[in-house]
């Protein structure tokens, strides 16, 4: 894929993400972080070109969140495009939004991820899986993650201890953002283990939350990104993997992770990325489960097989150590299902804008984003202070 | 004096009827009628998939070759579920624990998504051999495969 | 070949959709006052009903809140003669109707005989006895005679 013409995320805004939002309805929770983006890019919304949305709109019963939501999105009279895509509606609708951009049809784009989850049953929207052969076990991605987890064990020799001391990174960085819904600065190893077994061995305290949220991003083609903001954070690469859709057709899951793999090499090849260890100063995973931030070390190339439990152990991913993964305090602290991977990317880009206050990486100019959704579907993207 | 804030309660009944296809419909009636577990072999891979469906996704080959596999396995994942899921099926959420897997049926390459007999983890590990269980009487969907029993020596 | 198998499916999923502040507040003044709200937005300066907290069309906050009606003006309607989930059984007549005081049009039930409507006719509510905080405390709009 060749990149047509410069495209750069110019500002951000997201809200307080927490587990009920009783005070705004859906469409109010998607202007609070569409103004706060427009804010901090210092437009108005009649400087917006176009809009897209990402959300699950079957988590919360509300069809066509395109068009019941696109007001809270500055949608009236614009073209608005949703974007579904499970997990990774977020980073899905990042680079949708990315993309139109660097087509040369839009110069401006606002992208707003959201998931209003305290209104529905996100349980009962996921059981409606294939109906032949897949429902009448659907367990959920708890119960999923936790049958490939047993493969990667066995494999990968990660321990539960490692895969803990994953969940207190998170919750711990979680603490030092104002907008992660689970802050738990004195978390330790100990009380995760402790915490009740969800499905063996995941455990409580190592699982995403449910959150309500939302989080919008502004991208800008370079005229307009120069013209407006003084560190634009340039879209480097954009890749996408989908996969087979049953557990069962995919080769040990976490194990091979063809997907995540397969789509950072790509990404990694668009913006000239060799040693991503060395070369990112910061990286914002879409982690919903301990066991899984492990299995994607392994995937990204940021060890060799079999050693991601030593990474964590070695500190290497932690806030003082050689690649900061999640200051954010990632997925596993935050899930508001649709704006997650927007999260991700907004987290990244203002890491690059120098607003990341007390979670912000000291001179960070190299950014890795990824999404993950459903079963097995990637995405990754790469943000940069240099333009390329 | 605080604003309340109301919430709109609403239930959504939803009704479908599926077509199970061409494919789904043999392997149904073959489980249902002769007890038989059947799987489909792409012509090009030479993989053989279960539950069949009609395209290799690899290959994007049409599948026609059914072969019988099982009725036992070897364990390939496992997990115990202690977090009450909704079960689509009835509305209800599920007695918990129960145990599931990953399992590959002697004959078939892929594995199939199911549920163990067993609930003790201590119990458990990968590479045992597993037994379908079927139900009676046996009634033509997914279901007629009851759960995967753990063969013990 | 023999019959393909079709498979019924049912779930019910419960939803609980939070109204937020503004659309609260104007379900409670239908329940608790049988009085219809609108919002005026800051900028153009139009009146919203139902009362909302920012205009689309600007993408401003509203401001005052301004009592509307209860009469109105019928502005178009139709007459729905097939059976539709949570509607009552055909026939039933909806209609757009614009309120006094208020710049959009509100959808909801007409009432009585609809041959005799016509575009301006004087409409007014007719309120439920029991009201929870629903557009259909309003159980529709009747010709004022």
């Amino acid at each position: 894929m060749k990149w047509r013409r410069r495209v750069a995320v110019i500002g951000t805004g997201q809200t307080e993400h927490t587990r009920k939002r009783d005070d705004v309805s859906q469409q109010e929770l998607v202007r609070e972080a569409a103004r706060r983006a427009l804010a901090d890019a210092e437009m108005t919304p009649g400087d917006i070109d176009a809009v897209v949305l990402a959300n699950m709109e079957l988590f919360e019963g509300r069809a066509l969140p395109e068009l019941w939501c696109a007001e809270g999105a500055a949608g009236a009279g614009k073209p608005v495009l949703k974007i579904a895509t499970g997990g990774t509606s977020g980073t899905s609708g990042a680079i949708a939004g990315a993309l139109q951009v660097a087509s040369g049809m839009f110069d401006t784009v606002l992208v707003v991820g959201f998931e209003k989850q305290s209104e529905g049953q996100t349980a009962a929207g996921m059981a409606l899986t294939d109906p032949m052969w897949d429902r009448h076990v659907a367990s959920a991605a708890i119960g999923n993650f936790a049958l490939s987890i047993s493969q990667y064990m066995a494999e990968r020799g990660v321990t539960q201890e490692q895969a803990a001391k994953v969940a207190v990174k998170a919750r711990r960085n979680a603490a030092r953002n104002p907008y992660a819904h689970l802050q738990q600065p004195g978390l330790t190893v100990e009380q995760v283990l402790a915490s009740s077994v969800l499905a063996w061995p995941i455990h409580m305290l190592e699982m995403c939350p449910t959150s309500d949220g939302a989080c919008a991003l502004v991208y800008a083609a370079e005229e307009v990104a120069r013209r407006r903001c003084p560190r634009p954070a340039w879209v480097r690469a954009a890749a996408t993997r989908h996969d087979h859709p049953y557990i069962g057709d995919l080769d040990r899951r976490l194990v091979t992770m063809r997907t995540l793999r397969d789509a950072a090499r790509e990404a990694y090849a668009q913006a000239g990325v060799t040693e991503p260890l060395e070369q990112f100063d910061v990286a914002e995973i879409y982690e919903p489960v301990s066991y899984a931030e492990l299995a994607w070390y392994e995937a990204l190339g940021f060890c060799k097989e079999g050693e991601a439990g030593r990474l964590i152990e070695d500190g290497v991913t932690a806030m003082d150590g050689q690649l900061p993964v999640n200051p954010s305090g990632g997925v596993l602290s935050t899930n508001p299902i649709g704006a997650s991977g927007v999260i991700r990317t907004a987290e990244a880009a203002l890491q690059l804008h120098g607003k990341g206050g007390q979670r912000q990486v000291p001179g960070a100019r190299l950014a890795l984003v990824t999404g993950y959704g459903v079963y097995a579907w990637s995405d990754v993207l790469i943000l940069s202070s240099d333009p390329g | 004096m605080p604003q309340p804030l109301l919430r709109v309660r609403a239930s959504l009944d939803l009704t479908w009827h599926y077509a199970a296809g061409s494919h789904f419909t043999r392997f149904f009636e073959a489980l249902r009628d002769d007890g038989l577990i059947l799987a489909l072999r792409c012509p090009a891979c030479r993989r053989v998939y279960l539950p069949p469906r009609p395209v290799c996704g690899n290959c994007f080959r049409r599948m026609e070759e059914w072969v019988p596999v099982g009725p036992q396995g070897t364990l390939r994942a496992f997990t115990v579920v202690h977090f009450p899921f909704l079960d689509p099926t009835t509305g209800q959420p599920r007695p918990v624990p129960f145990g599931m897997g990953l399992i590959q049926l002697d004959g078939a390459d892929t594995t199939l998504n199911h549920y163990l007999d067993e609930t003790d983890l201590g119990r458990l590990e990968l590479g045992l051999r597993v037994e379908a269980v079927l139900r009676e009487p046996r009634q033509g969907d997914m279901g007629d495969i009851r759960l995967f029993r753990v063969l013990r020596p | 070949m023999s019959e393909p198998l079709v498979f019924p499916g049912s779930i019910t999923i419960p939803f609980s959709y939070a109204a937020g502040a503004a659309a609260s507040r104007f379900l409670v003044a239908l329940r608790d006052e049988r009085r219809i709200l609108g919002t005026r937005c800051s900028s153009c300066k139009k009146v919203l009903v139902p009362a909302r907290s920012f205009c689309a069309g600007c993408w401003e906050d509203t401001g005052d809140w301004i009592e509307v009606g209860p009469e109105g003006a019928l502005v178009s309607w139709t007459t729905v003669h097939l059976p539709l989930p949570h509607l009552p059984p055909p026939p039933v007549t909806l209609g757009l109707l614009r309120l006094d005081g208020a710049d959009t049009d509100l959808l909801h039930a007409i009432g009585g005989d609809s041959r005799r409507l016509e575009r301006g006719l004087r409409l007014r509510p007719v309120w439920r006895e029991a009201r929870s905080g629903s557009l259909l405390d309003i159980a529709h709009f009747a010709p004022i005679t």
